[in-house]
This record gives structure tokens, C-alpha cells and sequence, in this order.
């Protein structure tokens, strides 16, 4: 027997009992284990194949095999799936139909070991053709079913194969299911949390599941973000993150904005609540790990959190748009909140402790929310300390925790711009070159090249370039191939970036392709092209580079690159260098190397030598004994090659000597019009900004005389025909995405009446359900602003029970591209719980900035649960014009000369400032009665006044109310209306309205008129 | 944004824990740089992709190099060897790699609770036991659990149940 050897140091008796071992599973395994030889072994298991096949296709054990014998095969033939290393999958395949006939079982441990195999075979797609349907087929059933354990074994199956099968994802049924679980109240949180992971791998394997259908979109997506509010220990919450983060990055990413203020109340107990020394708030000590709260928690919010703020910085570079909030909109409180974590994170991370494990997940808070600080709008006094604090942590005696810490500089760098980069290469750039030196592991010296990339400028850009090429020709620590490759592309790409002395970028550049003898993989073409091209565009650079690479050519060992290069340049320019070699000589020298490179670079050979024939006819016969070698070579492109080019020279021979066809078709290269330099693709593994915010921070003018030559685009690239910046088109997304997300707001059943009493009255109830009343108050907090709301908002508890998970989403018609009305200053509620009859408040300012119809009015979202039940309500806050109604400073009081600028509105706008809205039927209150004139004259009166209009005290016109007004708005200014209603014969109202202005203004106050008074 | 595959091999190489949560062939090795241009290319088998990170991460001097690994154009590696066996995470890049540390520490704690200072072993003779721990602790690619103790409570239930 083997000896039983411990990995972890401890001494715990064993869990688990041994009960539930399988006997001949367990000597089945030992036998194969006891036998040295393959054969043998190999033996044992044909045998034992034998076996079972005979035990499943006897007709007459068939009824008697019992599940536990079952259950045995089964196991045994995923032994030998197993240790086989898969190789022997079809030797096990015959027990497919058994292993679904185990699913099927009522014991649970017959059932395990059934989803367990296929767990396995599902990584085989003929498994998954054979099966599918049957299994599919029981996951249903254990899914409905009332075995709880069941439920969990088919929920863990479709959260294991969810994704390798393709068509789990479509299964209407299976997916309404695994929803169904989700969302039930009376799941038990182990099934919802499993529930919530398999639901994750349906939708990532088909995201159609919402995004096809919006209204379950809506309904789904918050039945699902509602569950985040479940707190128990945040078990829940755990799993629901990942949903969340994945609905938030490809299919609404409007979903969780509202969550924002419980995101961070959850991060902040955990960071800083849980992380302090006070007895109150203690974190429960079973979620904690390594003496740090819920780490995975924290990292899986801060993700989250990323994901939905956009950095202003990002917002100017356009990375993926998909966050929907900027932080000049977040409530301070709750950007401080979010501060004072990355400030404890810091204070954490930078805290001595002996454990190992416990400094790992201490660092990975820090990471985590030091990374995701330059979202957060930091100050550069922020960024420095951040800088500071990495860079103590970059001679951490832990390979691991040095490595993060570069990781997260480069983010850092990338992210949060000049500063971080500033401090980081002023006063960092020593340890980080001696890291280079130092370093044994390939991760980290990536790390590190990624980071000097990041912040590498005109200044420093020899120092950096020279210690990048130092550490390619030099290193002994670091045998990694791709590494040295990927840096000297980064070599390549920096020099021709910053370079600013022509000579030095030759000789770095030769440098690089020189290399490639020390290292054969270093194969890039990529590099070679991009010289050939800038020296094709930049004359200046054409006689030195040949000169410089004549220099390499002498020596004896070549690189395979130089010579491509070579052969391309130096057959272009070779003219430009006859006082330093003969044309015959380069002949000579171009036939030595002829023989020692591969086919690619002998046909680039050929070719040169025409051209050089071309520069010297004098060599014309050598050229043409070696043309003649060539044409027996057995690559079909070089013989192709040869003939050619001797025909043609042949035919110049005859002709006398005449050189002109050969001359056309060897043309000087014209300059390059490649745009993006095609290296910049090979970069990665950078953070995406990396390039753009460097290109930022150092101008590309002045210093350096390289600069707008280098590109090979100089000719192409005028500021009138350059690319136009990639932002508008992604704001038309958003934006879309805004008004689609608006218009996809399904309201509360009864939001009209709030929605009409908003319009009439300044204050009053907005909804009232036997659960919560909600009251709100309009008011212009700057007498002089009237264009400028606030509106305040009182949630009410109505009921016996704890009201919890108050939040609210507030959600404008449109947020950019010169909106209507723009919401500023939200605050969030000032309680998340509201306890019975108690209340919680929260207010919003909003600018109107231009005159628009009042349906399109902001929508609030209420999200709250009570006594178990989760609600929303959905309710229009109506802000019409005539929402900034202020009196005429010149009083229109008296008829006639109210009737007078009518007058003059008519002749100056004609019909274009009025709307006419006719035939309505005049809400009544009880107590006035039918067809009396002038109660109903009245109470027209009395409406109009709420509203806010001046009314024309008359006595002359009965049935007719003449009012007046100034609308106000921010940025097309204020206008004058005047107002006539009419109470007419057929007990029907007309509203006509006239405004200084022409276009729909006049309708958009009409129809807020006509909501007041309409039935 | 999740787990691509767990992993446990031992020193030899001998695999004896896999789990794909999504199709291994989406993720190539570096030196398979023509498969960027060739898409036509065989996808690597899930085996061979397997031998790859055995040899990658076999080759790595665990004093003097970190647990973090990118492995590929899509695919950086956690890994922690245990004695004999080496647990490794295959994650996406944009991934945040200090979480997993913990991911398979908190793994390898509750194997050893479990069967009771867990050798390579016990996860031989028990692996659908083994496959059962792993499938309480990560589904759909998530950690599904943190609590030790809530872990264990469940995971000897099941095992009682028979």
C-alpha cells in the first residue's frame, strides 16, 4: 500500500465517513495503481470493460442491476476516462446510456455520479450530440422537482456544461426554470445562489435570453439586481455580482446604476467598518479570510464598480462606453465614501504581518482598490500618494507582491495620466531599471517593460531604450524567446516615437534587427517593414541607414533581418553611397550571403541585383551567370524569378544596351501612405489607453526634429483629411441607448394622477399604495432662476413592517447632445430603511434648458422591499414648461391689452406660435353641478391660477379666462404666452395659446393646460 | 471577467483534476503566433493545452518567480503548488490574479477538512468526492461559497446522504 502523505500540516480527523466509499471502485483503482506495467495494466482494463459490458447488455441481469452496481461501473469507467488522460474515450463510450439511466435515479449518490461523468464527457461534443436531448430532458425534471439536493445537482451540472453544450442556452423551458429557482421566494438561499451562476452560464451562452424580449428584459433584470439587496452574510449577494457585472457589460449597461449608493455602503463596511479595531460593526468571523473580510466580495464589487464609472479620463479617451456614470454626477457622499476605502485598502496593504497568506489578500485589497482609485476623479496629491505607496512595495522581499505592484503602476500610469506617471519616473525610474536587471521571472519583466513603455518620452528615451536593449542582448535570468521579441518590438515602436536624433534611430534600429542571430524566433518582419518604410518616406535618412548598414554587412555574422533590409534599401539607394562601395562590390557582397538565407530572402537577393544592374550595366554579365545558376533551383519562385530577370536583361542587351523597360519596372519606391503603424497591434497585452494617454501628455511637437517625418503617413496626414475622432459616433450609442432605455419604461399602473397633480400643484402626492406614500415639492430655490427646479421628494412608510432597500433611479428622456432638461445635484435617499410611519427624504435639482413636451418628463424608479415582497414603482415626474411659469413683470391685467398683443402676435407670428386644443370635457368636483357655466368658469380660474398663471380680471366675457405668463429657460431664454379658455355652449373646453415664439412651445403649454382641466 | 479551467496535476505531470467552464480551444499558446493569421489552424486539444501549462509552469522556479502567468492571447495563469500537486486557475487578462490565490487556498483548505489531511491520494480513490467539493465551490466559472465552515456543514450532509 502507498503511503498516505499530507499537503497541508494539520491534524483534523477526516469528514468524511466512510460510508459512502464504493468498495470495488476503491480495489478496482488500487489494482491498477499495484501494476507497474502499462500491459498489464492495460490488461485490467479490457478485462474489467469486458465485465461491465457484459453486466449492461445481459438481458437478464438488465432488471437486476441494482443503481449501486450502476452507480460502480459507472465509476469505474470514469476512473479509467480518467487516468487514461481522456485517450481512452471511446473504449467507455458504451456506457453513455447507462450513465443517463444513473441521472435518473433516486439516490442521491447515484444521481452525483451520473452528473459528475458527464460532467466530464461534455468536453466531448459527440457526448454532448448523443445525450443532450435526454439529459436536458431530466435536468428539467430535477429542476421542478421538490428534492432540494436534486435541484442543486442539475443546477451545478448546467453551471459546470452550460457553456460547452450549445443548446442548454436555448432550452426555453430549462432557462424559465433556472429563472424560476432565481427569483422564488421560497428558494432556499443555497439554490438561489446556484440558481444564480447556472443562470450566468445560460446567458453567457446565449445572451438573447434578454436581450430579445424587452420587457423581460426589464422585469428580469430586476427581479435580478432586487436579489443584490438579500444581505445575509452577503451569500447571496456573492453570486449575484458576476450576474450583475455581466448584464452591466453586454446587455444594459443601465441596470445597476441605481445600485451605486449600496454598492458602496457594502464595499465601506467591509473595508473600512469591517477592517476596524471596534467592537461595534464586527465582520461575522466565519466570512472573513486570512483575518481580512470577504475579500472576494470586495474584489467582485470593486469590479463592478469600475464597470459602471467612467474616469474622466476615459471619457475624453472613449475607451468601451459602457459605464454610464461620470463622477462630476455621483453624490459626494458617496465618492467620499468610495475614497476613504482606497485610502484604508492603503493603509491595509501597507501594514507589516507575518502571515503569508494573510499579506496575499491584504494586497489584494490594496490592488483591487488602488486600481480602481483613478476612476474615483482623484487629486494629483491622491495619485502621488498612491504612486508612493506602490513603489514601496517594489522591494518587497514577495515575487508576488512585486509583480502586482507593477501590474498596478502600469494601470495606474495608464489611467490617472501625467501624474502618476510624473511621479513614478522622477523619482522611480532607478528601482524599476534595477528590477530589470534583477528579476528572474519572465511575468514580472513583462510587467516591467510594460510600465517603462508607459511613461518612456523624448526625455528619457535613450536612457530606457538602451536598457531595454541591454537587457535583450544581455540578460542570462530570463530565457524567454517571446519576451526578448515582444521588447525589441517595443524598442522599435519607441524609438521611432521619440527618437529625436536620426543617427541614433538608425543605429537602434539596426541594433534590433541585428539581433535576431542571438535568438532565432526573433523572426518579426514586422520591424524590418516598418524601417524600410520610414526611410522610404524621410530622405535625410536614406544615405545613412545604407551606410550603417553596409557596416553590418562586412561582418561576418549577419543577421537575417539586416540583410532583407539590406536587399530592399540598398537596392533602392545604393546610388546614394558609391563613395563609400562599388556597385561590384555589393554585387559581390549581396552573392556571398546569397547562400546562406532562406528562400525569402534569396528571392529579395535576385531582385536587388537587377536593381543593381540597373545603377551599373557593367556588371551585367556577372549578373547574368548568376541569374543562369538560379534558374535549376528547386524552388519553383526562385527559378520563376531568375528566368524572368534574365529575360529582361537579355532583352536590354539586345536592344543595345536600352535599360528604360527595366527602369519602369524597377521604379524608386513612392513614399508610403500607411496610417497606423502596424507594430502598435503587437502591444497586446498593454491596458488599451496605455498608447493614447502617453500620446497626451507629451506633445509631439517641438523638441524633436523626428517626429512628423517618422510617421510614414507625413504626405497623407493633413489636419483636413485626418481621421475624425472616433467619440461622436459612440455618444449617438449612448445616447440611443438613453432614449431607448426611457421609452422602455413600462410605468405603475395608476402614475397618471401624480403625474397630472405635479402638473397643477407645486406640492402634493405623487403616488400613494397601502405600502408607501410618496409626496413631493417643486420649488425654485433661486428667485431670479426660475428655469432652475428642485424637487423634493418624502417616501412614507405606510405599513407595520420595516421598509429596507429604499433606492431610486431617476431617469432623464435624454442626457446628451443638447438634452431639454438636464438633472443635477441628485441626492440619494437620506434613509435606505424607513420604519413604519417613519419617513426618508431625497431631492433633485433639474435645469430646464429648452422648451420640450412635458410626456417626456423624467422617470423615477422606487425600488423597495417590505414584509418579504419586493416592489417597484414606476411613476413620470411631471416638469412641464409651465413648471417655470413667472409672472409678466409687465402685468397684462387689463382686456384690452391682453387683446392688443394678441393682436400683435397674430400679425407678427401668425399661426405659427398658437395651438388650438379643442372639445375637452371639464373635470368636475361633486359638488359643482351640470352645465353650470360659472362654477365651471371657476374653476377653470382657479386652475389656471395653480398653475401659475396671471389671469385678466374681467367682467366683460363670461365664459372665457384670459391668462398670462413667462416661461423660463436656461439656454433659449425666457418667453411670454398668453392664454385664452373658453367654456363653450356644448359644456365642451378650448384652449388657445399664443406665444412669442414660433414652433411647438405653444402646444407644449396647451397640453399641459389641457391635462389640468381634462376629465 | 471569470475561471476559464481548474487544473491539478502533480509533479510528474499526471493530471488529476480538471474542469473546463467554457471551450478550451478558444485560448492558443504564444508560440502558436501563426494562428493569428491562420485561423484555419487545428484548434489545440484540450490534452494538449494541458502538456502546455504543465511544461510552462513545471519550468518555473517557484522561489524566484511569482504564481501569475500569462499564458496565452486570452489566458493568464494562478497556480500554487501544494506538496506534490500543482492547482491552477486559468483566468481571463483582464482579470485581476491576487483573488485566485485565495480562490485555491480556500480550495485546498476545505480538501484537506474534508477528507482529513487530504493527500494526492485521497483525490485518486475519491475523485467524484473531489468533483463534489469543486462543483460546491465554483459553478459557471464563480466562486460560489467563501464560509469554510458552511462549505463543510453541506459537503458531509451530501456525503451522508448515500
Amino acid at each position: 500500500m502507498e503511503r498516505k502523505k499530507s499537503f497541508i500540516t494539520h491534524n483534523n480527523n477526516a469528514a468524511s465517513s466512510n460510508s459512502s466509499n464504493i468498495k470495488g471502485l476503491q480495489l478496482f483503482i488500487a489494482d491498477l495503481r499495484s501494476t507497474q506495467q502499462s500491459e498489464e495494466q492495460e490488461k485490467r482494463i479490457q478485462a474489467e470493460i469486458v465485465k461491465i459490458k457484459q453486466h449492461f447488455n445481459s438481458k437478464d441481469h438488465h432488471d437486476k442491476l441494482g443503481g449501486y452496481q450502476r452507480k460502480k461501473y459507472i465509476a469505474k469507467l470514469a476512473y479509467v476516462y480518467i487516468t487514461s488522460n481522456t485517450t481512452k474515450l471511446n473504449d467507455i463510450l458504451f456506457g453513455l446510456d447507462q450513465t443517463v439511466e444513473l441521472l435518473k435515479s433516486n439516490v442521491f449518490s447515484e444521481k452525483l455520479m451520473g452528473y459528475m461523468t458527464l460532467e466530464l464527457l461534455y468536453e466531448h461534443r459527440n457526448v454532448i450530440e448523443k445525450i443532450n436531448d435526454k439529459v436536458e430532458y431530466q435536468l428539467n425534471k430535477d429542476l421542478v422537482g421538490n428534492n432540494d439536493n436534486f435541484t442543486s445537482l442539475a443546477l451545478n451540472f448546467i453551471g459546470v456544461v452550460g457553456l460547452l453544450s450549445s443548446q442548454m442556452g436555448f432550452n426555453e423551458e430549462l432557462v424559465s426554470n433556472v429563472f424560476q429557482i432565481l427569483r422564488s421566494p421560497t428558494s432556499s438561499q443555497n439554490l438561489k445562489k446556484k440558481s444564480a451562476l447556472a443562470f450566468l452560464t445560460l446567458l453567457k451562452a446565449n445572451p438573447a435570453i434578454l436581450t430579445e424580449d424587452s420587457q423581460r428584459k426589464q422585469l428580469w433584470i430586476q427581479r435580478i439586481t432586487n436579489l443584490l439587496d438579500d444581505t445575509q452574510n452577503y451569500r447571496l449577494t456573492l453570486t449575484i455580482l458576476p450576474l450583475v457585472e455581466f448584464i452591466t457589460r453586454n446587455i444594459d449597461p443601465n441596470c445597476c446604476t441605481r445600485l451605486l449608493p449600496q454598492l458602496t455602503q457594502i464595499l465601506y463596511d467591509c473595508v473600512v467598518l469591517g477592517t476596524s479595531s471596534s467592537r461595534v460593526n464586527q465582520f461575522p468571523l466565519e466570512y472573513k479570510f486570512a483575518n481580512i473580510p470577504n475579500p472576494w466580495l470586495i474584489t467582485k464589487i470593486v469590479s463592478l464598480l469600475s464597470l459602471m464609472i467612467m474616469s474622466p479620463n476615459e471619457s475624453d479617451t472613449n475607451v468601451q462606453n459602457t459605464a454610464m456614470l461620470h463622477t462630476d454626477n455621483i453624490e459626494p457622499e458617496i465618492l467620499n465614501k468610495l475614497r476613504s476605502c482606497v485610502t484604508e485598502a492603503i493603509k491595509l496593504g501597507t501594514k507589516a504581518c507575518n502571515d503569508p497568506m494573510e499579506r496575499i489578500v491584504q494586497n489584494t485589497v490594496l490592488f483591487s482598490l488602488i486600481n480602481f482609485a483613478s476612476k474615483l476623479d482623484p487629486s494629483p496629491e491622491a495619485i502621488k500618494n498612491s504612486v508612493v505607496a506602490l513603489c514601496s512595495l517594489l522591494s518587497s522581499p514577495e515575487i508576488n507582491v512585486r509583480y502586482l505592484t507593477l501590474d498596478s503602476l502600469v494601470k495606474l500610469c495608464s489611467l490617472s495620466g501625467k501624474p502618476a506617471i510624473d511621479a513614478v519616473r522622477y523619482d522611480n525610474l532607478n528601482i524599476i531599471l534595477n528590477l530589470l536587471k534583477h528579476e528572474r521571472d519572465a511575468s514580472i519583466i513583462r510587467k516591467i517593460v510594460d510600465l517603462l513603455y508607459t511613461f518612456t518620452d523624448s526625455d528619457n528615451v535613450k536612457l530606457i531604450v538602451d536598457q531595454l536593449l541591454n537587457f535583450v542582448t544581455n540578460s542570462k535570468h530570463v530565457n524567454d524567446p517571446h519576451i526578448k521579441s515582444d521588447i525589441a518590438v517595443k524598442i522599435a515602436i519607441l524609438t521611432e516615437k521619440y527618437a529625436t536624433d536620426p543617427n541614433w534611430f538608425v543605429i537602434i534600429s539596426l541594433k534590433i534587427l541585428s539581433l535576431t542571430t542571438s535568438s532565432a524566433s526573433f523572426n518579426d518582419d514586422e520591424i524590418w517593414q516598418r524601417l524600410c518604410q520610414i526611410v522610404v518616406n524621410n530622405p535625410y535618412l536614406q544615405k545613412i541607414t545604407c551606410e550603417k548598414l553596409l557596416d553590418y554587412l562586412y561582418e561576418n555574422e549577419v543577421s537575417e533581418s539586416i540583410i532583407k533590409t539590406s536587399a530592399f534599401l540598398l537596392g533602392e539607394y545604393a546610388n546614394q553611397i558609391t563613395d563609400s562601395v562599388s556597385i561590384p562590390e555589393l554585387f559581390n557582397l549581396f552573392t556571398d550571403k546569397y547562400f546562406i538565407v532562406s528562400n525569402l530572402t534569396k528571392a529579395m537577393i535576385l531582385t536587388i541585383m537587377v536593381k543593381l544592374y540597373i545603377f551599373a550595366p557593367e556588371i551585367g554579365s556577372a549578373v547574368i551567370k548568376f541569374l543562369q545558376l538560379e534558374l535549376n533551383s528547386l524552388d519553383i519562385e526562385l527559378q520563376t524569378r531568375s528566368f524572368e530577370y534574365l529575360k529582361l536583361i537579355q532583352l536590354a542587351k539586345v536592344n543595345g544596351g536600352d535599360i528604360n523597360l527595366l527602369r519602369t519596372l524597377f521604379a524608386p519606391i513612392p513614399p508610403f501612405n500607411t496610417k497606423a503603424n502596424p507594430l502598435l497591434k503587437r502591444l497586446g497585452s498593454l491596458p488599451s489607453t496605455a498608447g493614447n494617454t502617453l500620446a497626451e501628455a507629451t506633445p509631439p511637437s517641438s523638441s524633436s526634429p523626428l517626429p512628423s517625418d517618422t510617421t510614414a503617413s507625413t504626405t497623407v496626414l493633413t489636419p483636413s483629411n485626418k481621421m475624425p475622432p472616433i467619440a461622436p459616433v459612440s455618444r449617438m450609442n449612448t445616447q440611443k441607448t438613453q432614449e431607448q432605455y426611457y421609452s422602455e419604461q413600462i410605468l405603475s399602473p395608476n402614475w397618471k394622477e401624480g403625474f397630472v397633480r405635479m402638473i397643477l400643484h407645486k406640492q402634493g402626492i405623487l403616488q400613494s399604495t397601502p405600502l408607501i406614500k410618496i409626496i413631493y415639492r417643486i420649488t425654485a430655490p433661486d428667485p431670479t432662476q426660475l428655469s432652475e427646479l428642485r424637487i423634493s421628494l418624502t417616501f412614507i412608510n405606510q405599513t407595520e413592517w420595516d421598509i429596507t432597500g429604499l433606492s431610486t433611479e431617476i431617469i432623464p428622456h435624454r442626457i446628451q447632445d443638447n438634452p431639454e432638461y438636464v438633472i443635477t445635484k441628485k441626492e440619494i435617499p437620506s434613509n435606505a430603511s424607513i420604519q413604519p410611519q417613519k419617513r426618508s427624504e431625497q431631492s433633485f435639482e433639474l435645469i430646464v434648458r429648452k422648451p420640450f413636451d412635458v410626456e417626456l418628463s423624467p422617470i423615477l424608479l422606487v425600488h423597495f422591499k417590505c414584509g418579504g415582497s419586493v416592489n417597484v414603482l414606476k411613476l413620470k415626474a411631471a416638469v412641464g414648461v409651465t413648471s417655470t411659469l413667472g409672472p409678466n413683470p409687465q402685468h397684462v391685467t387689463e382686456l384690452p391689452e391682453f387683446i392688443q398683443r394678441w393682436k400683435v402676435l397674430s400679425s407678427a407670428l401668425g399661426k405659427d406660435g398658437e395651438c388650438v386644443i379643442d372639445g375637452i370635457t371639464l373635470k368636475r368636483e361633486s359638488s359643482v353641478l351640470e352645465d353650470n357655466v360659472e362654477d365651471a368658469v371657476l374653476l377653470m380660474k382657479q386652475t389656471m391660477k395653480r398653475v401659475g398663471f396671471d389671469i385678466v380680471e374681467q367682467g366683460n366675457v363670461n365664459n372665457t379666462i384670459f391668462a398670462s405668463g413667462i416661461i423660463h429657460t436656461k439656454s433659449d431664454g425666457n418667453f411670454g404666452c398668453l392664454v385664452k379658455v373658453k367654456y363653450q355652449d356644448n359644456g365642451k373646453i378650448s384652449i388657445t395659446c399664443k406665444t412669442t415664439k414660433a414652433g411647438p412651445l405653444a402646444t407644449y403649454i396647451a397640453e399641459c393646460i389641457r391635462y389640468t382641466l381634462m376629465k | 471577467m471569470a475561471i476559464q479551467f481548474i487544473l491539478c496535476f502533480n509533479k510528474q505531470g499526471v493530471v488529476r483534476l480538471v474542469r473546463w467552464y467554457e471551450m478550451c480551444n478558444g485560448g492558443m499558446n504564444r508560440n502558436g503566433n501563426a494562428v493569428t493569421n491562420n485561423n484555419a489552424s487545428d484548434p489545440s486539444s484540450p490534452q494538449d493545452l494541458i502538456a502546455q501549462i504543465y511544461r510552462l509552469i513545471s519550468a518555473r522556479d517557484h522561489k524566484h518567480q511569482s504564481n501569475f502567468v500569462e499564458f496565452s492571447e486570452r489566458t493568464k495563469l494562478v497556480y500554487k503548488r501544494y506538496a506534490g500537486l500543482y492547482f491552477v486557475m486559468g483566468i481571463d487578462l483582464q482579470d485581476e490574479e491576487p483573488i485566485y490565490l485565495s480562490h485555491i487556498h480556500l480550495f485546498v483548505e476545505v480538501l484537506d477538512a474534508f477528507f482529513g489531511n487530504v493527500c494526492e491520494l485521497d483525490i485518486v480513490f475519491n475523485f467524484y468526492k473531489t468533483y463534489m467539493v469543486l462543483d460546491e465551490m465554483f459553478i459557471g466559472g464563480e466562486i460560489q461559497e467563501v464560509s469554510k465552515d458552511m462549505l463543510l456543514e453541506r459537503l458531509s450532509t451530501l456525503d451522508r446522504l448515500g
